[in-house]
Parts: structure tokens; sequence; C-alpha cells
């Protein structure tokens, strides 16, 4: 019986099938939102889905020149590292599907493999777009991945436990943790933002320069992989920030209103900017980032020691 | 100074060098030869007057291809001036040295001469093509007058590559004929080291239609149509600069009224072509919001370009001796209203190029090109007033109703990206102006008189001030009803030079938005494509029943 739950949790609900669908949901809210506040009209609801079937059902080209198990494997890795994360987090506002103590740094690395990917598979192929968005994809992570960290690990120092759900229950019952660490809040949701190469962090691919970066060459169904990876890791990240910064998720109720407030917010971001250059995107990240996401950091472990509590 | 104060400081300065000197109006014609015309341009540059404008050449056609000469005429222009030095080389083997050295700039006007003339040019630094198609045969050049469509066929050559060979330890960025940057194609080849880019190269000629030629074999009517699609932007203007120059050769003059409505058009289109600017240039930097917004409220305009005219893009509003629509109370006050909204709009853009932060990271202090610089390399339009060389032609050389209505030139002496945006942004509000000030005086009268169907002989030099800078028109009749020779030169092709010389050392991120600081135009750069199947010899007009029948033969892998 145990492991037909198992499966079920796996392959349907919370994990697969559902972690699927609803990122597919949660791109089309993007993507909607983003237009309106551009003046466009914006996809009808299916558009997601219909791409993502449209991408699948396509010839795949491999370019010459590449290492074909690395060019087909990449966006499966990349894909199933982000479907991976999903079951660590309190997916729908309910309790992860499996978690165990330092589950959380171990769903920041599953989230990191998306980008690794990206550019291991922009480095295999010959194309000078490619080899310079997979540079640049490389140097933006090298930037954010350590303040996002550092951000995450805020709440979970507050709570004392390194295990998402333990820190999802303090969040609940304390005040919302944007209110006594904002830095870090902020720190994280522009992090996921540069994760997610959301303009305008969006130079590892953009398209005026370097076509489609890291991503180029790719057709059919490794760029569907990608492109469905992306969307969950989207999902993931929302979930996880609002979990530790919002209140905790308790119910579903919880969920689609906390996580759509922060895509709301993140839409708002990527239509009011310019797109930052690369060394704009690090100078931003080591300059800013990484110094708030260590006062907060610091402030916290002070107050901790001084047995104050939050 | 008086003109004619400086052509006789001209004349003096370069007299040993030439034989024969005109002075007509604002235009003097010097003739010289080949062998002193190096020493008489160095010496001429000497006096810091104007900049070089365009280079011309003439085949006095004949039929043995021996005989007969090929005339080549450099043009320097300041204000309303024209100085012209005239070479004349023998057609049997018509040779001139480069003036790069003195004048930098001419090196992509010879390098259009040589293929298109055939003329040689010894010293031109850079050997490849820049117009005619890689796989255009050797010594068949199309502006020739003994130049047969058959003899373009005659070799079928596989095509040499485009890109310049690739050195060891070097790493090319290709950008283009086809890329998200480019709304039409040219190709630049970007050499980095990592992200900075350390030498740029272009080739031009994708969209070559051979219009110029094609001129020779219409009538002078027929030609304005010919001439305002040569660019799909600044149509009017092109056929304002063709019909100018028709008129003067032809002693016509437009009525008042014509001439204030084509005035009008000459200001919305601008207007229209300044707001498509500002969204394309505002998506290279990826802020695509401003893009959008920017391209809703271009809409505007273009509906009042159809609303006058019934054409958005291709108005036609030009005949030989006047205008074909008139501009009536009801049309002057919709066109009103629209103006209102937007100004108020255009206000906000301003607001949000000169105070948004994470925008003004991307052009503030980005692509500089310094007075020095921008006057050298003789850029134009925008870009040069831009850097605070004040060349405008509306201000400088009235022509049409700027007579009457003095425009503003617009000047910022920053010599950025950011003072690109702030000089087109302010040029959006001195043609509002314009238009309401045209409007509110419109002058009574006639919209056209009687032009005759063939135009006396002689060349004249039409110059007007195009959205991307001033436009250059050469024509010559011999008295018939078609043009002798109608040559071009348009805005973006004296850009070229300074934007490539500013790129250098700038990051790959900023390339796309250097590239569109001075609003390229592809197409009116390229003026003659011709379809052959592969491996055939003849030449044969393609049907689109034929293009398609081979498209998809092709790509079923039986391409024939």
């Amino acid at each position: 019986m145990s492991v037909v739950l198992a499966l079920v949790a796996l392959v349907i609900f919370p994990g697969g099938l559902f972690v699927i669908f609803g990122s597919l949901a949660y791109e089309y809210v993007d993507r909607k939102l983003v237009a309106r506040f551009q003046n466009r009209v914006g996809p009808r609801w299916f558009q997601p889905l219909a791409d993502l079937v449209k991408l699948l059902v396509k010839e795949e080209i491999v370019p010459a020149g590449v290492n074909r198990g690395l060019f087909n494997g990449l966006p499966l890795v990349a894909l199933a590292a982000s479907l991976t994360a999903a079951l660590y987090v309190p997916m729908a506002g309910l309790a992860p599907a499996w978690g165990f103590r330092g589950d959380l740094v171990v769903t920041v690395y599953l989230m990191m493999m998306m980008t690794l990917c990206l550019g291991l598979a922009g480095a295999n192929t010959q194309d000078r777009f490619s080899l310079i968005g997979s540079t640049r994809a490389l140097t933006q992570l090298f930037s954010y991945e350590a303040p996002f960290l550092l951000a995450l690990l805020g709440p979970s120092i507050a709570a004392g436990t390194w295990r998402i759900s333990e820190v999802n229950g303090y969040a609940r019952e304390h005040l919302w943790m944007i209110v006594t660490q904002p830095l870090g809040f902020l720190v994280a949701l522009i992090g996921l933002m540069g994760k997610l190469e959301l303009p305008p962090f969006d130079a590892p691919e953009a398209e005026t320069e370097i076509v489609s970066g890291a991503l180029t060459e790719y057709s059919g169904r490794g760029l569907a992989f990608f492109r469905l990876g992306r969307d969950v890791e989207l999902l993931v990240g929302l979930t996880l920030i609002s979990a530790f910064y919002l209140g905790g998720l308790a119910n579903p109720v919880h969920f689609i209103l906390k996580t759509l407030g922060l895509l709301f917010v993140t839409a708002g971001l990527q239509s009011l900017f310019a797109r930052l250059r690369i060394d704009q995107t690090v100078g931003l990240w080591w300059r800013a980032g990484a110094v708030l996401a260590l006062v907060q950091l610091l402030v916290l472990i002070v107050l901790k020691i001084l047995g104050v509590r939050l | 100074m008086s003109p004619e104060a400086d052509f006789l400081r001209i004349s003096e300065s370069v007299g040993p060098w030439v034989s024969g000197s005109r002075t007509a109006g604002h235009r003097l014609d010097m003739d010289t030869s080949a062998e002193r015309l190096v020493p008489a341009v160095t010496a001429f540059k000497n006096l810091s007057w104007g900049y070089l404008s365009a280079i011309t050449g003439l085949d006095s056609g004949t039929v043995e291809p021996s005989d007969g000469h090929i005339e080549v005429l450099y043009h320097f222009c300041r204000g309303p001036a024209v100085v012209t030095f005239r070479v004349k080389v023998p057609r049997g083997d018509p040779s001139v040295p480069s003036i790069g050295a003195p004048v930098p700039p001419a090196v992509l006007f010879e390098r259009e001469l040589a293929e298109t003339m055939g003329v040689r040019v010894t010293g031109l630094p850079d050997g490849k093509r820049q117009f005619l198609s890689d796989d255009w045969p050797e010594n068949v050049y199309p502006l020739r007058k003994d130049f047969t469509l058959e003899s373009a066929a005659a070799t079928g050559e596989p095509a040499p590559a485009v890109g310049s060979g690739e050195e060891p330890g070097t790493f090319i960025i290709p950008i283009g004929p086809q890329h998200p940057a480019l709304k039409e194609p040219g190709h630049f080849e970007l050499t980095v080291d990592g992200e900075i880019v350390t030498h740029a190269s272009i080739r031009l000629g994708y969209v070559h239609r051979g219009i110029e030629k094609g001129a020779e074999d219409r009538s002078w009517v027929h030609n304005i149509y010919l001439m305002e699609r040569i660019c799909g932007i600044c149509s009017h203007i092109h056929a304002t600069a063709y019909v100018l120059g028709v008129e003067s050769l032809a002693g016509v003059a437009a009525p008042p009224r014509a001439q204030a409505v084509r005035t009008v058009f000459c200001e919305m289109e601008r207007i229209h072509s300044h707001l498509l600017w500002l969204g394309v240039a505002a998506h290279e930097a990826g802020f695509d919001t401003l893009f959008m917004y920017s391209w809703r409220d271009r809409e505007t305009i273009m509906d009042l370009l159809e609303e006058l005219s019934g054409n958005r893009v291709n108005y036609s509003v030009n005949l030989l001796g006047g205008v074909k629509y008139d501009v009536d109370t009801k049309a002057a006050d919709s066109v009103r209203r629209g103006l209102d909204f937007l100004e108020r709009r255009t206000k906000h853009y301003m607001k949000i190029v000169t105070s948004d932060e994470s925008f003004l990271r991307r052009t503030r202090g980005v692509g500089a090109i310094t007075y020095d610089q921008a006057n050298l390399l003789g850029t134009v339009g925008p870009t040069a007033r831009a850097s605070g060389v004040s060349r405008d032609l509306r201000h400088e050389a009235p022509y049409l109703a700027y007579r009457d209505f003095p425009i503003r030139p617009v000047l910022d002496s920053r010599c950025d990206l950011a003072a690109r945006f702030v000089v087109r942004i302010n040029e959006l509000f001195e043609s509002y102006r314009m238009v309401r000030e045209i409007l509110d005086r419109m002058p009574a009268g006639e919209l056209a008189v009687p032009a005759p169907r063939k135009v006396q002989e002689g060349e004249v030099i039409s110059r007007v001030e195009a959205p991307r800078g001033e436009l250059f028109y050469y024509l010559r009749s011999t008295g018939g009803v078609k043009p002798d020779r109608v040559k071009v030169r348009t805005p973006s092709l004296c850009n070229w030079a300074a934007v490539l010389s500013v790129a250098v050392g700038h990051k790959l991120a900023d390339i796309p938005m250097i590239l569109v600081g001075i609003d390229p135009c592809f197409s009116c750069n390229d003026r003659s494509i011709t379809l052959r199947r592969r491996g055939s010899r003849s030449l044969e007009n393609w049907s689109w029943e034929d293009l398609r029948a081979y498209g998809i033969s092709y790509y079923a892998g039986g391409a024939t």
C-alpha cells in the first residue's frame, strides 16, 4: 500500500503531473501579467500547454559537432532535478511529499541543476551564440547563487532547523518573516528572478545580442524539457519563498493567494526595467545582493545569541 | 560667410591642382585629373570646409567599350553650398586613387563606385564586396550604360564565403544577415575577447534592388513611385528629394500650398520614424515595455497619415509640380487632436529616457561619438546633432515650407546614446510644433501646376533632411523622357563609418544599441537582385508559383 501511495505522490500528486500542469498554469499567469503590463493582449489560457505539445511533436535537430548523449540527456536531467525539488516543498499548501533533516540544502542544489545543465548544454554545441550564452549563464550563477542561499538560510536559522516542513511550520506560528527579515526576502525574490533568467536578468539569453543564448541550437523535445523545467522551478521557487517569508503555507488557499501575489510582483519587476548587462548583473549581486543577505544573516545570528525571540 | 567668399577661398587653395572651375548659385565645380585628385582633396581638406557627402559615377555611354569616359564626382557639402571635384577617366581603363587617407568616410562610397561603375580605386584598404552579391560575375558593372541583364548572368560561379577567415585565437560573433537584433538584413562580424569587442566589420547589399539602374529605364514620372519605394519608413522624403530635383531641372515650382502639404507629410513621417526608432532602440536594450507603448502610440500618426493620403507606408503624395492630396479643415483637426495626444505621451517618454536609472545605465556614456569624430567621419542627421555637430538642412538650407516656417535645430553635446535619445525626442516636439504651425497658416491656392514630360538637359543636386539625416540626390537629364542618371546617397551610409569605429572596445551587450543608435536603414543603403536557378546560366522571371514549387522541391531534397 505504501508503495502505491509513494508512486501516486511521485507521478500524480503532489509531484509529477500536478506539478507539470500547475507550473504551466503559472507560466500562463506570468505571461499574461507581463503582457497586460506592456499593454499587449497576451496568450490564451492553454497557450503554455499548446507550446509544450507543439515542441514535443516537432523534429529535434541535433547539430553537428555535439556529444549526442549530453545533448539529449541534459534537458532530461534539468527537468528531473526541478521535478525532484518539487517533492521537498509544501506544494499546494500540503505537507511536502518527502523530507529529511537538511532537505533545504538538497532542494537548493537541485534548483541549481537547471542552470548547470543549461551552461553545459550551451558549451556542448559549437554555436557562438550558445557559447557566449552559457558563459553568461554560469557567470550569473556564480553571482546570485550564494546570496540566494544565504537569503533562504535566514528563516531556517530563525526556525532552528534545516528541514523545509519545519521552517514552514515555524513560519505559520510566527509573524511573517517578510516583516522581520525584509532584506532576506528581497534578495530571495530577486535571486529567484536571476535563477530563472527573467528580465532584467535575461543577459544569458538576450535575443538582440545572442539570439537565444545557450538554447540557440535546441529544438523540439530538448527545448520543451528545458522550458518545462524552468516553469517547474518557477513554481518551486515561489512555493519556497512564500513558505519561508509569507507566513507559511497551511492549505491550498494560502498557497494560491501567496504564490500568485509573489508572481504579480515578479511580473511587475520584469516589465519595469531595461536588461542588465552581464557585468552589471554581477556587480549588482556582489555589491548589493551578497552584502544585504550577509547583513541580514549577521543580525539574525547576533539576535539569536542575545536570546531575542523572533 | 557667403558661399561666394568661401568658394573664392577654396579656388585659391586648390588652384594649382585644378584645370577649370565654374560657380553657379550654391555650387562650385572644379575639374581635376586622377593624378592631381589626392593633392587637391588634401589641400581642400586642410581648409576644414564641410564634409564629403557623396561620390557619383557617370558613364558617358558609348557603342565601343573603349571609347568615351567615366566621370567621377566628389561632392563636399556645407550648409547649402556644394563643392564638386570632377575627374574624367578613360572608359577603357578607368582608375582613380582612393581619397580615404585625407577623407576616411570616402571608403564606403568608393567601394560602391568600384562595384557598380567599375572604376578601379587604387589604395582601397578592404577588399570585400559591400553592395553586389558574392556570386555577381567579375567585371560586370550594373551602372555602366552597356550593361545588360544577360551579362550579369554569365557566370553562375558559387558564392565565395562572406566571412573573412577566422584567424586562430580569435572568436567572431556573426550578427546577421538574419538575426533577431536586425529588422533588415545586414551582416556584422564582431571579433570579441570575452565580452569585449576588438574589431567590427560590415557587409551590406542583401537588399540591393538595382533602383538606380532601374530609374534610367523609367520616365521622370514613373520614377517618383520607384524612389518612394527605396525605404518603407522614409518613403515620402525620397520622393520629395527626387521631385524637388526634377522640378528645379525642369524650371517648374510647386505652388505654396503644395509645398506646405509636402512639408506636413515630411514632418509627420519624421514623427512616425522617430517613434518607431524609440521602440526598436528600447527593445535592443531589453526594455520591451517601452517598445510596446511607443509603438502603440505610433499607431496614432500612422492612422493620421492614412486618413490624409489613404496609405500607411508609401503615401504617394508627390506629383511633378505639386501634390495629389489636400489637407482640409476636418483632416487638420484630427491631426491636431492626434498631435496633442502624442505630445503628452512624448513628454512621458522623455521623462523615462532621461530619468529611468536602469535605462540610463545602458545609454549614458555608451557609444560616444565625439564632436571631432562626428565631424571627421561625416556623420549626418540626429547622430551628428547628438554629438553637437549642427547639420540640419531644414535649418541650414531651407527648402519647401521650411523657408516660411523656420525650424529650430536640436543639438546636444553629450555625444552618447542617451544624447541620441534626447535629440530624437526633442525633434519630435519640434515636429509637432511645425505641423501645427503649418496647419494654422496653410497658404491658399492651387495644389499643382503642369510639368513637362521631357526635362531639359542638365544636372542638379537635391538635398533634403530625412529622419535619419541628409539625403542626397544627383539627377542628370539629357533632355529626354527618362533620366540619364539618378544617384541616391542615403543618410545611413554616412553614419556606418562612425558607428563601426566607436563599437570597438565596447561590450558585446552594448553593440545592438550602438548599431541601432544611428537608426540604420539597410534598404536604403542597398538599392539588383536577380534570381537564377542553381547551375543555370539563364536569367528568367520567376512567378510566385515557380518560387513556391522551387521551395518545396528544395526542401524535399530534390533541388534542381
